[in-house]
């Protein structure tokens, strides 16, 4: 089946049927990392610079911060990814029993929407944007990071990538990628910066060695 | 000689700016600016970065129906829709049909300007389909039934208390003016359109060949939002926005939010690649993408002209163009504004339309200086001013008869010199008629449009004459 805009595009660049392919020019390599505590430091200044709360925590605080976390935010609804890591810490056994309600981060939209705060991993961290990258399937479902008022991403340092081509080698083939660069913004009226216009308003980022 | 209604009358428009709007557009864009340099500091490889970028973008033009090929093919090997519209037209119609098949009656869209350029809202709502933009600064404007001021911050010249007042009216509230409440009350509105709409709208701002991924950058997350929530997604987008794999991407990622707000990256990119696979992941279950052409690929036949289609449209131009910052968007009566738009809008609908447009410019090439991607703006702008000058292989002439004669005579002068003699001789002499206190308040046309802004000065004496008296050590020298 001929194409006309395929064709318009051959005729104005004067182009054979079957022309022979030109090498893509080459890419600046990429960046390269530094010693582990410091590329967790930097990732970890990056996120709090964009106004995340970002920080490293012993596994054994985690029950602890976020007992802290939920009155600070005053949360009473809450949603969490279903994967190996999360259960493991018992992230949904401590929030129910502080009382927290917890809805199945599969339920339909609007269920969803009514979360207070989503819980998730990432896939991987760039640590010179602040960036947490994650990919989505019915374990990991893309809603949880993205409606709640509140985002926790609970990292780990192995997840680290020092440059977005290690991140795009790895994660290409993917159906699905978002990388998220501290908490939603905006700043149409008056050029007055407001945070969580449609996403999360309070991004915490919390580092937790394996 | 009459003018079609498609006609840009930049002159016009711009007479017509209200004061507040270049005030405001300064405000928006001096953060940029330096934003923008804080950013290209710290980055001690951004010219290179540049230069890479130049030299992708270059390939992928001169390479664009291998890769729009490899594109749709792997679209549809993901199980995503690919749509190839010729025309606006073409494009409002497939949405059309689109949201027809399924039953759509609410519509939610994230910001983009290929849907703008084709005036697809008006389209749908023509067709009793609710479209709601969700962008805030573009859910004001919506409201207010306006158009955008500027590329990244579309309402910027309306004041928190204008907003306000536009809430208060179209949402029948009472809205506070205070820019972190106002957010909040559209969060609290849009939150509900995005649960209930049929369809997510979007533009993209890469399309990588390679794996046939939409890549869509924004801040406030409602991009997410319409491409998350909705069981349908239909992304529009300009078959310019091609590149060839995600190692370029790398590239344009780095350049793009740098040059754009100043921040390191916006905060939400999604790389989008066919619909959602299983049921509990949200993302639609379908995916269409509507390739549009709209002149672009007539655009590739003018070697000069066609680097237009290198923009990854980031809006650095505009924020150091000293004719924007005066006037504004909205003077350059199309969906895009600045340098870019100068350059972009004659060639999309004919010099017979926007012939002013390539003399909206100082040619003071500050925005080829910051160009993530080294288009010569000012290189394209003086091309199409030739071609509405003397015409070319893509058009006629365009310009008025009356300027025309007057810079053939003016270049006649300029070449016979008893002429350009003759004519400096009488030229004081024509002028002092129109003398008022050492001034010329008022010339007669061609003249009134410098006069309209300021009054002139009258010629008071000769170069040439001045040239012999006084100078006349220099003048000695020379001739040793």
């Amino acid at each position: 089946m001929t194409n006309p805009i395929l064709e318009n595009i051959r005729r104005s660049l004067t182009r054979t049927p079957h022309p022979t392919p030109s090498l893509r020019p080459d890419i600046l390599k990429p960046r390269l990392p530094e010693s582990m505590d410091s590329e967790v430091e930097r990732f970890l200044s990056e996120v709090n610079k964009l106004s995340g709360k970002a920080e490293k925590l012993a596994q054994a605080n985690i029950h602890s911060a976020l007992q802290s976390l939920v009155t600070e935010q005053n949360i009473r609804k809450a949603t969490v990814w279903n994967t190996p890591r999360l259960n493991q810490l018992q992230i949904s056994t401590y929030l129910s029993s502080l009382g927290i309600e917890l809805i199945s981060p599969n339920s339909d939209k609007h269920t969803l929407a009514q979360c207070h705060l989503g819980i998730t991993e990432a896939d991987y961290l760039l640590p010179e944007t602040g960036t947490i990258a994650i990919h989505s399937s019915a374990e990991k479902p893309r809603a949880v990071s993205l409606a709640p008022r509140v985002h926790l991403a609970i990292v780990h340092p192995e997840m680290l990538r020092a440059d977005m081509h290690q991140v795009f080698a790895e994660a290409k083939d993917s159906h699905y990628l978002v990388f998220i660069t501290g908490p939603s913004r905006t700043a149409d009226i008056e050029l007055t910066v407001t945070l969580g216009v449609h996403g999360p308003k309070n991004l915490y980022v919390w580092m937790v060695d394996k | 000689m009459t003018q079609s209604p498609t006609y840009i009358g930049f002159e016009e428009y711009s007479e017509h700016v209200p004061p507040s709007i270049p005030a405001a557009v300064q405000q928006a864009t001096g953060r940029f600016v330096s934003g923008r340099a804080a950013r290209v500091a710290e980055l001690p490889q951004f010219e290179q970065l540049r230069q890479s970028g130049s030299d992708i973008r270059q390939h992928t033009i001169e390479n664009m129906d291998m890769y729009l090929a490899q594109l749709e093919e792997q679209v549809k090997s993901a199980g995503g829709h690919v749509h190839w519209a010729e025309t606006a037209t073409d494009a409002n119609r497939i949405v059309l049909q689109i949201a027809k098949e399924n039953n759509v009656k609410n519509v939610v869209k994230s910001k983009s300007m290929a849907t703008e350029e084709i005036g697809l809202n008006h389209f749908l709502e023509k067709e009793n389909i609710q479209v709601i933009e969700t962008d805030l600064g573009e859910y004001i404007i919506q409201l207010a039934g306006t158009g955008p001021s500027h590329i990244i911050v579309p309402a910027v010249h309306l004041k928190k208390e204008e907003v306000a007042a536009i809430f208060s009216e179209k949402l029948d509230m009472d809205a506070p003016a205070d820019p972190i409440e106002l957010a909040r009350i559209a969060r609290e509105i849009l939150r509900e359109k995005f649960l209930t709409a049929e369809m997510g709208i979007s533009g993209g701002n890469f399309l990588i060949a390679e794996t046939g991924t939409l890549v869509m950058v924004t801040n406030e997350g409602n991009g997410r939002m319409c491409t998350t929530m909705p069981d349908l997604h239909v992304a529009v987008v300009g078959i310019d926005k091609i590149i060839p794999d995600w190692e370029s991407l790398t590239v344009f990622l780095k350049l793009l939010a740098r040059s754009a707000t100043g921040q390191k990256l916006s905060t939400y990119t999604q790389f989008i690649t066919g619909p959602r696979r299983e049921e509990g992941e949200f993302g639609p279950k379908e995916f269409h993408l509507v390739l549009l052409d709209n002149g672009r690929s007539k655009i590739l036949q003018d070697s000069v002209g066609r680097d237009v289609l290198k923009c990854i449209r980031c809006g650095a131009c505009a924020n150091v163009c000293p004719v924007y910052k005066n006037v504004g968007g909205f003077a350059y009566g199309s969906f895009i504004s600045g340098p870019i738009g100068a350059i972009l809008t004659p060639q999309m609908n004919g010099t017979h339309n926007a012939r002013e447009l390539p003399y909206a410019s100082t040619l003071c090439g500050a925005c080829a200086d910051v160009c993530p991607v080294k288009i010569p703006i000012p290189t394209i702008l003086r091309h199409l001013r030739r071609r509405v000058a003397e015409g070319d292989a893509f058009a006629l002439p365009t310009i008025p008869v009356p300027i025309r004669a007057t810079a053939n005579l003016a270049s006649l002068a300029l070449a016979q010199h008893w002429i350009y003699r003759f004519g400096a001789l009488i030229l004081p002499k024509v002028m002092s008629i129109f003398k008022r206190n050492g001034w010329i308040p008022s010339a007669p046309y061609p003249l009134n449009r410098w006069t309209k802004s300021r009054p002139l000065p009258p010629f008071t004496s000769h170069f040439r004459r001045w040239w012999k008296t006084a100078r006349p050590t220099q003048g000695k020298e020379s001739t040793q």
